[in-house]
Formats: C-alpha cells, sequence, structure tokens
C-alpha cells in the first residue's frame, strides 16, 4: 500500500522543469494559431452568453442603461401562456420528430449498407437533400404540402386518401415539419452508415452460425454494436430539435410566426419574436437561459440512462 | 523569431480591440455616403436608381440596403453607425423605437429640411403622431377595397356592375355566390373576410370602433364594434362550415404572386386588397384578361354615413438617434418628401403617395380602379391604424385571437376579454 503510494507520488504532482528554447518557441507558435479561434470564442461567443445572462435580470433599454429587475423575467416567463405554448411545441418536435429521425435514418443506413448494385448512386440519393440549403427546401415542401396543388395530397388522393391541410390544420401543421426533417436526415444516416461498418463480421458470422436470422442478428447484435452512435445521434438531434427555428419562420408562407394558431410557435420562434420584434431583450435573454438549461438537462439524463444501453465494444 | 510572434501577438490583440471600441474618425462637416435602409423593396435596383438622382443634384452619394429582415434593424439603431434615414413598412414599430431612444423626434428635421406637413394626407400623417409629436413621415401608402369578380357576378345572376351596397347584402351576395357540392365541400366561395391576411380593422372601423381609442392611450379590444366585426367576419365560416371554408381555402396566401390565386382561378368571388392589385404587377400581369371590378368596401346598413370609411397603412421613413449628420439626415429626408420623387416612387410600385401635390400626378389618377384607393385616401371618413409602443406584441396576439374566431368558429367574446385583461397593464407600462 504504502509503495504504491510512493509510486503515485512520483507520477503526482508532476515535477515542472524548464522548457527549452525549441519548446517555448512551440508553445508560443501553437498558442498564435489558437489565437483566431480563441479570439472569435471569447468575442462572439462567451462575451454574448455573458451579456444575455446578465441582460435576463434586466429589462433592456437600447440606448439607456439596464433597468435591474431581479428574478421578474424569469417569474414572468413561467405565467406566459406563449412560453408553454412554445415549450410543448418544441417537447413534441423532440419526442416525436427525433425518435422518428433516429429510427428512419437507422434503417435507410441498413438498406444503404447493402452490398447491391447501384450502392453508391442510393447513397447519394439519399443523401442530396441534406445539402440543400434549409430555406430552398422548407419553400420546395411548402408547395409539396399545399392541400390543394401540392404532390404529396394529389398522390393521397390517388390511393383514394382524402390529404388534410397540411398548413393551416394545427393538428397536421407540425407532423408536416417533421416529413421535411426526415427528408433532410442525410447527415444521420452517414453516421449510422459509418458506425455500421464497424460491426464486426465475426460477431455477426458467429450469431448467424448459431441459428440467429437476420431480425435476431440486427436486434442483438447490430443495435447494440451502433448503440454510441445512436446516442451520439439522439443527443446532437435533441440539441438541434430544442433550436428548431429555421423551418418553422420560413414554412408559415405569407402568414404570422406561429401560424397555424400557434401551432408552429417554437421555443426559439418565440425567442426571436420577443427580442426582435417586440423589442424585449431582457425577456428573450431569460427565455434563452431556461433552454440552455433544459437543454443541459436532458443531454445529462440521456446521458445518465445511456449507461444501461450503451455498449461501448473494447 | 521569438520577438516577431510577441509582435505579432500584440499586434492582432491591438487591431481587434480597436476595432472592438469602436473609435471612429470625428465626422466631417458632410459626409460623403449617406445610407439609406428599407425594410420593404421588391425591386432594390429601381430605389437605388431613385435615389442617384439626389447624388446627381447634390453631390452626396447614397447607398440603398433592401430589403431588410426586422432582426438586422435593431442592431443597426443600437450600434455606432445606424442608417441615415429608416424606411419601415409600416408604423407599427415607430412608437416602440422612440420609447427606446432609438429614434429621433422629427420637429427639428421638419424644419430644417422645411417639410411642408400640409402636404401630407392626413390619414397617413396621423400613424406618425403621439401627441404633439412627429416620430415619422409616411412615404408611400395603402388602402383596402373590395374586390369582385364580374364574370362569377354574372354567372350567379347578379349585375356585375354592381357592388354590395352595405355589409348586410354583402352577406347576401356571398350566398348567391357560394357554390357547394352535395358532400357539403365547396366548389366556389363568395366572399372570405380574411383571405391574404387579416382585415380587421376596416371591418371593426365600419362598425364604428376600433382595438385602441383614437389616441392609442387605451385598448378597447372588448367593445361592441371589435365584437360586432368579428361576428360579421365569422359568419362566412361558420355558416359554409369551419372545415370546408378551410380545406377549400388553405394554401391560397401562398399562391398570391402567381396565376393560380384564387380570385383569378375564380373560385373567390369577392375579397378585400390593396392598391398595388390594379398597378401592373399583379392582376395586369398573372391574369391580364380578368373581368373584375372595385369599389370602396360598404358600410352597415344602419351606418351609412361610413361610406367611402379606408384604413390607411404604409412606409415610413424615421431618422435614426444615433445618425452621424443630422442636418444631412434632414435634407435627404426633405427631397425624399418632395411631391416629385414621392410621385416617381409610388407610380412605380403603384402604391398611393403621401403628398398631396404628388396625388395629382396623371399616373395616379388615370387608371379609374386605382383612383378607387385615392379617393379613400382622400376622403374626411379616412382612418389610420392607431399604432401604440406595444403594436406588434399585441398584432401577433390579435391574429391569433382572429384566426382562433374565424378558422374554429370560437366565441369571439371571451376571447376579446382576455385579450383586454392581458394587454391593458402592457399598454400601460409602455406609456409610463
Amino acid at each position: 500500500m504504502d509503495e504504491l503510494r510512493m509510486t503515485d507520488q512520483k507520477i503526482w504532482p508532476p515535477r515542472f522543469r524548464k522548457w527549452s528554447r525549441r519548446e517555448r518557441d512551440n508553445f508560443k507558435i501553437g498558442m498564435l494559431f489558437l489565437l483566431p479561434w480563441t479570439i472569435g470564442f471569447l468575442v462572439f461567443t462567451l462575451y454574448p452568453m455573458l451579456a444575455s445572462l446578465v441582460y435576463s435580470f434586466a429589462v433592456y433599454h437600447a440606448r439607456q442603461p439596464l433597468e435591474w429587475v431581479g428574478l421578474k423575467n424569469y417569474i414572468d416567463l413561467f405565467q406566459d401562456d406563449l412560453f408553454w405554448t412554445a415549450l410543448y411545441n418544441t417537447l413534441y418536435m423532440v419526442v416525436i420528430g427525433v425518435p422518428l429521425t433516429l429510427l428512419a435514418s437507422f434503417f435507410c443506413a441498413i438498406l444503404l449498407n447493402l452490398k447491391v448494385r447501384g450502392q453508391a448512386f442510393y447513397r447519394v440519393v439519399y443523401f442530396l437533400p441534406s445539402i440543400v440549403p434549409t430555406v430552398a427546401s422548407t419553400i420546395l415542401w411548402l408547395w409539396i404540402l399545399n392541400p390543394q396543388a401540392g404532390i404529396l395530397n394529389t398522390v393521397l388522393g390517388y390511393i383514394g386518401i382524402h390529404g388534410p391541410n397540411w398548413m393551416s390544420n394545427p393538428a397536421w401543421s407540425k407532423p408536416g415539419l417533421i416529413m421535411l426533417g426526415l427528408w433532410g436526415m442525410g447527415n444521420t444516416i452517414i453516421i449510422y452508415l459509418s458506425g455500421l461498418q464497424d460491426v464486426s463480421v465475426s460477431l455477426l458470422e458467429a450469431a448467424e452460425l448459431d441459428g440467429a436470422n437476420w431480425w435476431q442478428r440486427l436486434w442483438h447484435v447490430t443495435v447494440p454494436m451502433v448503440s454510441p452512435i445512436t446516442l451520439f445521434n439522439l443527443i446532437t438531434g435533441v440539441i438541434a430539435m430544442f433550436q428548431y427555428f429555421a423551418q418553422a419562420y420560413v414554412f408559415r408562407g405569407f402568414q404570422n410566426l406561429g401560424y397555424p394558431l400557434n401551432s408552429t410557435l417554437f421555443y426559439s420562434v418565440l425567442l426571436y419574436q420577443n427580442a426582435f420584434q417586440w423589442l424585449k431583450m431582457g425577456y428573450a435573454s431569460a427565455m434563452a437561459w431556461v433552454l440552455f438549461i433544459i437543454i443541459l438537462v436532458c443531454t445529462l439524463l440521456l446521458l445518465k440512462i445511456s449507461d444501461k444501453f450503451t455498449y461501448y465494444a473494447g | 523569431m521569438k520577438k516577431l510572434f510577441s509582435l505579432l501577438s500584440i499586434l492582432m490583440i491591438a487591431s481587434l480591440l480597436l476595432s472592438a471600441c469602436g473609435t471612429q474618425a470625428p465626422a466631417s462637416s458632410e459626409p460623403k455616403v449617406l445610407r439609406v435602409w428599407i425594410q420593404w423593396g421588391d425591386n432594390p435596383q429601381q430605389i437605388q436608381t431613385l435615389f442617384d438622382k439626389y447624388t446627381a443634384e447634390t453631390g452626396i452619394k447614397v447607398e440603398v440596403t433592401a430589403p431588410l429582415e426586422v432582426d438586422k434593424i435593431l442592431p443597426a439603431l443600437t450600434g455606432s453607425e445606424p442608417p441615415d434615414i429608416l424606411v419601415l413598412s409600416g408604423g407599427d414599430l415607430v412608437k416602440s423605437y422612440y420609447k427606446e431612444g432609438l429614434v429621433d423626434e422629427l420637429s427639428p428635421a421638419i424644419k430644417s429640411g422645411s417639410i411642408d406637413l400640409t402636404d401630407f394626407f392626413d390619414a397617413p400623417l396621423q400613424q406618425c403622431k403621439m401627441g404633439d409629436k412627429i416620430l415619422c413621415l409616411p412615404w408611400g401608402s395603402d388602402m383596402y377595397a373590395l374586390f369582385w369578380n364580374k364574370d362569377l357576378f354574372e354567372a350567379a345572376g347578379l349585375d356585375p356592375n354592381t357592388p354590395p351596397a352595405t355589409m348586410e347584402q354583402l352577406a347576401e351576395f356571398s350566398d348567391k355566390l357560394t357554390k357547394v357540392n352535395p358532400d357539403g365541400t365547396l366548389e366556389q366561395i363568395g366572399f372570405l373576410p380574411d383571405q391574404g391576411w387579416g382585415h380587421s380593422e376596416l371591418y371593426t372601423n365600419m362598425f364604428g370602433g376600433f382595438w385602441y381609442n383614437e389616441d392609442g392611450t387605451k385598448i378597447t379590444a372588448n367593445t361592441q364594434p371589435v365584437i360586432d366585426a368579428l361576428k360579421w367576419e365569422q359568419q362566412f365560416y361558420t355558416k359554409y362550415g369551419v372545415d370546408n371554408v378551410m380545406a377549400f381555402s388553405s394554401g391560397w396566401a401562398d399562391a398570391y404572386m402567381s396565376g393560380d390565386y384564387p380570385f383569378y382561378t375564380g373560385k373567390l368571388a369577392m375579397y378585400v386588397d390593396g392598391e398595388w392589385m390594379t398597378g401592373p404587377n399583379f392582376i395586369s400581369k398573372f391574369k391580364p384578361e380578368a373581368s373584375y371590378g372595385v369599389a370602396a368596401f360598404p358600410p352597415p346598413a344602419d351606418h351609412p354615413e361610413r361610406a367611402n370609411t379606408g384604413v390607411a397603412s404604409g412606409t415610413v421613413a424615421v431618422i435614426p438617434s444615433g445618425a452621424a449628420d443630422k442636418e444631412a439626415s434632414a435634407k435627404l429626408l426633405a427631397w425624399m418628401m418632395s411631391p416629385a420623387i414621392v410621385a416617381e416612387e409610388f407610380c412605380f410600385n403603384a402604391n398611393l403617395p403621401t403628398s398631396k401635390k404628388a396625388a395629382e400626378d396623371p399616373c395616379f389618377t388615370s387608371n379609374p380602379k386605382f383612383k378607387v384607393f385615392m379617393d379613400l385616401m382622400a376622403n374626411p371618413n379616412a382612418k389610420v391604424v392607431v399604432t401604440t409602443p406595444i403594436s406588434l406584441e399585441f398584432n401577433d396576439a390579435w391574429t391569433l385571437l382572429e384566426e382562433q374566431v374565424l378558422h374554429t368558429g370560437a366565441d369571439p367574446q371571451p376571447l376579446l376579454e382576455k385579450l383586454q385583461a392581458d394587454f391593458e397593464p402592457k399598454l400601460a407600462e409602455s406609456l409610463k
């Protein structure tokens, strides 16, 4: 025991020796290369973040000093109907949209991983939508989902289904947006695809020799083997969905933000409205920090729960 | 080597700090370049060409930036180099910007630029007034009137040249012009009160009120004219079935700039729209053969004196309080507001000129359909959309309420009571 402690002490704390001239120069060169990022981070990320934390306890006046109101912005927030509407809408997208995207992209990745003729072609086709800019693809979907002239309802009509009013019915606007998201899931597919290629062939063969069918091999070998990828996609997906903005901003077409009936009033949309349209920058800052905390808690929770479901080989 | 790195690092940090501090060279007495930002602006090149004339006259270059999203405006106004003149799409934001000290009261500019306030039509100028202060000057204006499809009138056995004379008659005409399929779905609809966007300000004024009092110091959302207007609008949804009307009209707003617009395709017989529709860029572009009429929106039967009531709204120009050279801004503002320039700009865009002298230009009087709107603006009954420092937030809440009433068939009264209760304290707070 004592011996062990002795060894520990040898490693920690480390003994600093004087740097050689070369090491010092290397350090400076390294720091110089880091400088652009560091300055960018300090000026454009850390400073605005801290400023918004300060503003969140005040009424922000553009050209006059801040008016301190303590926790009022936070208290008002929890009494604001719009805040709860926006939170509900956002959670709907997180709870339904993210798992659906993961499931769909996982199965697409499995299909794209099959050794078939034209594999590269299919991969390109599935990835293409994700390089279309968000605004352009959203406008495209406005036309696809147009209840009168849109291709989706026309096709549904051929098979005898009377398609819903995707854009003006509050029950269908969010599912419409989720479909839009599914169309652009190329990035998630690519990440899954790389994960699938890491699944050990010997494990799959061993399972096959043991008599496991396709489904059993998928469920008992592939799914656990790609579980770290699932966790990564889940967390990035949840974070992105909590910040959902651009599609909702464009999707309303000529209508007001949140149309129809505030069913597309997402958290970031309400934050934007408060900050830039209603000039309530302090209130919007409080909203931003509440969102930050929600995302932080969700991420930590997911990481905690994931211990049981994630398998890290090696 | 060592010195070189230290020097480079110091230089980089120093230059960054300097630029962040926003140190400026002292402004010269006559700035060489003035910057005009225009929130709306379908045709930035044309606007730039217009302002190039100012350069030709004075030698001062003018840079136009248009169009702008609202989120660019606030940082610009709070920053160290705001535009010299800002043209906003409507008067909604002006009072909140003024309250935050972002834009100037214009009396000094009006004086130094010798701007003749009597040349402005009263209604559009009204949206710029707060008490006795003038916070903006209206540049172009919009008015709304009733459009009707003459072919559909004829097919329904109505006189194609006689629009409804009262709001009640409009509802009767609408019934005659609405075609319902045996399964309840619609094939044609007579009138849609909120086609494109809501027009409650017009209907509410026709019922003799508005959701603010005249000087914008009180919210009057739960008063009878507002309730009556919403109920009148609601009938066009409820009597043909809210779901049917929603299904039939869904996606129509997005077809505004295309030949698929329901008014052109014969699906919608009557609706409310603005003067620009009668200009070169809309109906005559998308459906040149359309046979349609335009008339002032009719008053309720028991208030014929409210005939020819129109509600003005439109672009307004402000001078940011941080503008570098107020004198130069004022001169440019005066030039912008001169009748010849107003006439040229709004003749091109087919919007109403706010200058009475500009309005004499044949460009605005030769088209009888466009003249309907000109007459509405000159009419003593002309009203304005009253604005307050909380206009934008209130408008969003109003739009939601209007949606609830029209698109779900909700009873307007309790919703209006809640709106009143929510916004009364907010308005009071904003006017402190």
